[in-house]
């Protein structure tokens, strides 16, 4: 029984509940079982906050560190926090400024355990868009330029569509197209 | 049928709504807070007419689901785990009683703790109170229960407690459901004071009729699969078996799937107590040693009767404290299984370099804080500049963040912000010395526990401020509506009933009510408090701190957004961001001075007043 285990952190406020919906949901239309586990309550007041979501077949809803297959990250330091779940082979994507990621203090490890990582500046390209809250869109849009896992760009950039409010549509879909040309400059 | 992307309390919600539950009851507390709202939801899609409320605390909120259950009806009611400690008196009494109409009680259980004061294993509680219970290892499993519960519950008139842990109440999982109808079951009271309202010469006898009905659930469990079973077949021996219960059992089953480990078996006990004995002695007798793993305490390890055959907390292999997060399960049956000489599942030091690295990289620490904007932190900054050298006892709620701002010196369960601030007075007293103490208690909490305190401390007469957090909702755990707002969980009108006329009420004669964004009033009135309550005809001072949620209640919060920026008179002090501890006022290293970040930044303006340089101005 093998899933697909996404791995999404940040900061608390920073929407990961939003992205998690945007992935689950793609999946879901797609037909596949999800589970995941969310981060809520004294935990979520700004802290780092981490959501777990298993796409598959599975009983339990925590993926194990060293179990997870993509690490997408609102935040540079929280993607390093979390650099222990992700399996060998895995795929790391950050919000982070291209110059100087991976720390070259991790890139050692990264390379033993060939394990691949990406950075775009979503939260600067929200920004400048006028939409800085929709940056969680803008990784998940920077995550499937890459192409890999079961949820493909267009299905999820349908999923950002259907889930966003009329007034930021046009805005989100702006934000998704720029950040998924990252993205694609990079593989 | 249709399908969702429920959290486990929805899934719960559903369970509920399935099996007829006719009366729901709660008090929110994380990780239970989203059934009842979710209950609401489902009610109302399908237009049922079940009675659904939240209670001013979680004895009542037992207490009314009680009632209901005597009444014939099937009733829930639910809470976290530190809420059943409230609702303790009654829940064990009424195990006592029993019940004619289902009786289920959700208690969810914080290992970690993520966001409660212990971590203590309703399962226990359970044991004490002699109350079945049940522990979901999924959310689907959870909802199923439910079910199962409440015909437990009516079969022997006993109430019902369910436990799911914290993976179950927060996990997401598609859920296809049909139809929801309504159970019309009649209320009927039929009177019976030796029953409802028995003597201790009853209780002796209802006692024993408990006992009796025990034997016969635990006979029941013996064969209650799925939730209890194992897979050893007559005749099999094994080196090793594990005995696992609710989210752990989930989490092994998946990990022997991962590694193809079909060697070995498992016990699994979702229904652990009243402890299903033949069942485990079957399982016990199979194997040469058997590890539990179940979260958080030691329920089935203590009921497991072969001490010298059992591995787990008591025998160091299972860590006493903490969740038992996946790769910890890993790694104890990897130590189990090398102990057995057997293989082990993996190889489990990569994930050690990886904790290792991150753990050398010197990350953020991450405390939670206030949000941005938040009325509590303008409240704390004030208290502390009025009454710097003052006790400050707090409570349980978002505002226990004032931690943060040196404001909240104690913490220990709802209510004991204010019984806290009359012992410290008295202790004090006692020497002579008249200690400054500024308490402080949200207002849900205020109605939760606070009233009886306040009232021990007026008429013992003890002297403090006590500042009132009215941010018209009960925000930490998800906002649900205050009693002072009016309005209920389903969108009906309440009675709204207003702090001032409690605490009146409560003997308080000195109240003022202030708006904590008018930071400087707000200093000048929590002095004044302090003043009068120390001053010979003095008493207890009530400052109610009144402005709405800024998360929320956000077009109430910020009826004007200011947009701030800092001049190039910050002096680099950082009083905004440690002290103030606002979370959208940043150092700027290479500038020496702070920023905002504007994406975090509510725009409420409370820092153009505490800045000691006025380096904080609007943009022009």
């Amino acid at each position: 029984m093998k899933t697909c285990n996404f791995v999404l952190s940040g900061l608390g406020g920073q929407g990961i509940l939003f992205m998690t919906k945007i992935l689950a949901q793609t999946a879901l239309n797609k037909g596949y079982n999800i589970l995941g586990a969310e981060t809520h309550g004294m935990a979520q007041r700004g802290g780092s906050v981490v959501s777990h979501l298993k796409i598959g077949d599975a009983g339990s809803s925590l993926i194990r560190a060293g179990a997870g297959d993509f690490l997408i990250s609102m935040d540079e330091a929280e993607a390093y926090r979390y650099l222990p779940w992700v399996r060998p082979g895995g795929m790391v994507f950050a919000n982070a400024s291209a110059d100087g990621f991976p720390d070259h203090r991790v890139k050692q490890y990264l390379a033993e355990y060939k394990i691949t990582a990406f950075a775009t500046e979503a939260g600067k390209t929200a920004l400048e868009l006028g939409a800085p809250r929709s940056t969680n869109l803008a990784m998940v849009a920077f995550f499937a330029a890459f192409g890999q896992g079961p949820l493909d760009a267009d299905a999820l950039r349908q999923t950002v569509a259907s889930v966003s409010p009329d007034p930021v549509k046009q805005v989100n879909l702006n934000i998704f197209d720029l950040c998924h040309e990252q993205g694609k400059k990079l593989c | 049928m249709k399908q969702a992307f429920l959290l486990g309390n929805g899934a719960m919600a559903l369970g509920l709504l399935e099996a007829g539950c006719q009366v729901l009851t709660s008090y929110p507390g994380t990780p239970s807070s989203e059934i009842l709202p979710e209950t609401v939801r489902f009610a109302k899609a399908a237009n049922l007419n079940t009675v659904i409320e939240w209670s001013v605390n979680e004895k009542v909120a037992f207490d009314n689901a009680f009632a209901a259950a005597i009444s014939g009806k099937r009733a829930a009611c639910c809470m976290k785990m530190v809420g059943l400690n409230v609702a303790a008196d009654s829940f064990m009494s009424a195990a006592y009683i029993g019940n004619i109409g289902g009786l289920v009680v959700i208690s969810c259980d914080d290992p970690g703790p993520h966001s409660s004061q212990t971590e203590q294993d309703s399962r226990f509680m359970a044991r004490i109170a002699k109350v079945p219970v049940l522990d979901p290892a999924s959310p689907l499993e959870a909802r199923a229960m439910i079910k199962t519960a409440f015909e437990i519950s009516e079969e022997f008139q006993v109430p019902v407690l369910v436990r799911p842990a914290i993976r179950i109440c927060h996990a997401r999982q598609n859920i296809t459901y049909g139809d929801l109808k309504n159970n019309d079951t009649p209320a009927v009271f039929k009177r019976e004071p030796t029953r409802w309202a028995s003597t201790p010469k009853f209780r002796f006898l209802q006692h024993k009729a408990l006992n009796e009905k025990h034997v016969k659930i635990a006979e029941k469990f013996n064969t209650l699969v799925p939730y209890n079973r194992h897979t050893i077949q007559t005749g099999q021996t094994f080196a090793l078996g594990i005995a696992a219960g609710g989210v752990p059992s989930a989490v092994v089953t998946d990990l022997f799937d991962e590694c193809n480990r079909t060697d070995i078996p498992l016990l699994k006990l979702g229904a652990p107590y009243p402890f299903p004995e033949k069942l485990a002695g079957q399982f016990m007798d199979a194997c040469d040693r058997v590890l539990v793993i179940e979260e958080t305490d030691t329920v089935i390890e203590y009921m497991l009767q072969d001490r010298h055959k059992t591995w787990g907390r008591l025998t160091g292999h299972v860590p006493m404290e903490g969740e038992l997060v996946p790769e910890k399960i890993e790694a104890i049956l990897n130590q189990a299984l090398v102990e057995s000489s057997l293989p082990p599942l993996s190889d489990t030091d990569s994930t050690k370099e990886g904790f290792a690295l991150a753990a050398s990289l010197d990350l953020p620490v991450r405390k939670p804080t206030l949000c941005p904007g938040c009325p509590h932190r303008a409240s704390f900054y004030a208290i502390r500049k009025a009454v710097p050298k003052a006790i400050y006892p707090s409570d349980i709620g978002c505002y226990t963040l004032g931690s943060n701002l040196g404001g909240v010196d104690t913490v220990l369960d709802m209510g004991a912000g204010i019984t806290l601030a009359s012992g410290f007075w008295h202790a004090f007293h006692q020497d002579g010395e008249d200690k400054p103490i500024v308490a402080t208690m949200g207002d849900s909490t205020f109605f939760h526990s606070g009233t009886t305190g306040l009232i021990n401390a007026v008429y013992n007469d003890a002297r403090f401020v006590l500042v009132i957090l009215d941010n018209g909702s009960t925000a930490m755990t998800g906002m649900q509506p205050a009693i002072t707002q009016g309005v209920r969980v389903d969108g009906r009108k309440g009675n709204a009933i207003a702090l001032e006329t409690i605490v009146k009420g409560c003997g308080v004669n000195y109240i003022q009510v202030v708006d904590p964004y008018d930071i400087d009033h707000t200093i000048d009135e929590i002095k004044k408090a302090h003043a009068w309550a120390l001053s010979p005809e003095g008493g207890i001072a009530v400052i109610i701190s009144r402005h709405p949620c800024v998360i929320g209640l956000r077009d109430q919060a910020l009826p004007e957004i200011f947009a701030v920026e800092i001049t190039d008179e910050c002096d680099d002090c950082g009083l905004c961001h440690l002290r103030f501890e606002c979370p959208a006022m940043v150092r700027n290293p290479e500038k020496k001075k702070t920023q905002i970040n504007p994406v975090l930044c509510s725009g409420c303006g409370v820092c153009l007043h505490i800045c000691p340089k006025h380096a904080v101005q609007t943009v022009s």
